[in-house]
């Protein structure tokens, strides 16, 4: 059953790259409910992360419509990013440069901020409270560069909290996380769906999956195989019946 | 502005351009170090250069042929990567040599006519024969520099950190960037007359590596880059006239020297910071 105001609508989107000679994502339709858990699976190349920055607006769509938390993702792209917390696969910065936890959290309430705008005690808090999450708060004034991969990827992710965004799209979040990470991003990711918030996560670890039901979107080839509910312990498996008959298609 | 304190106009012309001049490029010089971007600052430094030694030789006004060259070549890089399918580095080196080229060539031909004199003021620098209205300019420059600043910290600091992530949070990062080279570009082309565009490389990357041998915050390498290149600049501006020696050189060798010892001095011990 589809609400007729899901948070995320794709209608036959097509998504290319600058100077591609073919569109990365074909023909994608998708709508995405507020509150839904979506994992998106497939093999490397298959527009997965293509997929997330066609909906947060990063990356141009050729052909199609995207509705993201009511607003034309073509025309209103900086602002749909407002509302979408997005976790990026590859992070690179200096280390040299002194940027403390605190500041590079802070960068995630800029865009609600505003362009002339200067953060506000509401903003402060809002950092805090991320950090809190997160559990780094004692990380807050260190520099961010002196900080392991899996405490930067923290550090990340509570940027993406502190906005207090309507949708989470992760990119591999758990790629530089120990056991125990992962354990806590898993129990905060199934507190934030509780909560309300819509989160899409790109993975190829689904051992960690929170105990709730799951949207699985298996992509090959810039296009959606398969795209169906099961409980986590079903998605691997979901996953990999979608890779081998789309191999043997 | 500063006759009160210097009588002599010429020494106090000098004073003051170098001050102004040395405050834009080194708040300019912590975006520059920071993106990352200091090979389009070099190439567009150049520009500036060559604009104005095609200016000199068509005896229109060189300033504003450099900021018209200048700030051509800040739009110029990223559609000639995209277009030739150049990678940014490569676009930069061609269009470097392309303005040096240009530059060279009106020099020359402009010293084969009699004319090389004043051409050589933009290699080097010339402070000595500065009318008012370029000093106010400088002047105007530095105020625009430091508002750009204080206007758009936020979204600077986020695109000096990613630019991936600043867009990802709702920063609008073309305009701003492209806001970043245009002052950039005004300011090489206003300081190219009296820093020269051999020297102002020096002026537009040594006062944040200078600052960053002592700030752990990057809030403070904007305030302590330019009060360094301030004082160096005022220092070798003084010691210049004082002594009658070519004063751009010779600030350009002192924030060498200081530098130096920035890095010998430093309580940073950088290498700790880096990820093994």
């Amino acid at each position: 059953m589809t609400s007729p105001d899901p948070v995320i609508r794709l209608e036959n989107v097509y998504t290319a790259y600058e100077g591609a000679d073919r569109p990365t994502l074909t023909d994608i339709s998708l709508s995405i409910e507020k509150g839904e858990f979506v994992v998106i699976g497939g093999p490397n190349g298959a527009g997965k992360t293509t997929l997330l920055e066609t909906i947060n607006g990063m990356l141009p769509i050729t052909h199609g419509k995207a509705t993201v938390c009511g607003r034309d993702v073509r025309g209103d792209g900086v602002r749909v990013r407002c509302q979408v917390g997005y976790l990026l696969q590859n992070f690179a910065f200096d280390p040299l440069t002194p940027f403390t936890v605190e500041e590079v959290v802070l960068m995630g309430r800029y865009g609600t901020i505003g362009l002339f705008g200067k953060p506000g005690k509401e903003d402060y808090e809002a950092v805090q409270q991320a950090l809190h999450l997160l559990g780094i708060e004692d990380l807050a004034t260190r520099p961010i560069g002196q900080l392991s991969g899996g405490q930067q990827q923290k550090v990340l992710m509570a940027q993406n909290l502190a906005r207090n965004p309507e949708i989470l799209l992760l990119d591999e979040p758990f790629s530089n996380l120990d056991l125990f990470a992962r354990e806590e991003i898993n129990r905060l990711l199934a507190h934030l769906v509780g909560s309300g918030v819509t989160v899409l996560i790109v993975s190829h670890a689904f051992d960690d999956l929170p105990e709730r039901p799951v949207r699985v979107v298996v992509m090959q080839d810039g296009k959606i195989v398969v795209a169906r509910e099961c409980s986590p312990g079903e998605v691997e498996q979901v996953v990999r019946s979608a890779g081998k008959g789309a191999s043997h298609a | 502005m500063l006759e009160f304190i210097i009588p002599n106009n010429i020494v106090c012309h000098a004073v003051e351009a170098m001050l102004f001049a040395s405050v834009a490029c080194a708040i300019l010089s912590v975006i520059i170090t920071q993106v990352q971007i200091s090979s389009i600052g070099f190439t567009m430094a150049h520009a500036a250069f060559a604009g104005a030694a095609l200016g000199m030789f068509l005896s229109l006004n060189p300033t504003v042929c450099s900021i018209v060259a200048g700030i051509s070549i800040a739009f110029l890089i990223g559609p000639l990567s995209d277009k030739a399918r150049l990678s940014p580095d490569t676009s930069l080196g061609l269009l470097f040599g392309i303005c040096m080229a240009v530059a060279i060539f009106f020099i020359a031909y402009m010293q084969t006519l009699g004319q090389g004199f004043s051409a050589m003021g933009l290699l080097f620098g010339d402070v000595i024969s500065l009318y008012r209205e370029e000093v106010y300019l400088l002047a105007a420059i530095c105020i625009v520099a430091i508002v750009f600043i204080l206007v758009l910290y936020k979204e600077i600091t986020a695109i000096i950190f990613n630019k991936r992530i600043a867009e990802s949070v709702g920063i609008r990062v073309k305009p701003v960037y492209y806001a970043m080279l245009f002052v950039i570009a005004l300011t090489v082309a206003l300081c190219l007359p009296i820093i020269g565009g051999l020297l102002l490389y020096v002026w537009l990357v040594t006062p944040a590596a200078i600052a960053l041998q002592f700030c752990n915050r990057l809030s403070a390498i904007f305030v302590v880059a330019p009060a360094v290149a301030a004082v160096v600049s005022v220092t070798g501006a003084l010691v210049g006239l004082e002594y009658s020696l070519p004063v751009a050189p010779l600030t350009a060798v002192l924030f060498s020297v200081v530098f130096i010892a920035a890095v010998i001095l430093s309580p940073r011990r950088r290498v700790t910071f880096r990820k093994t």
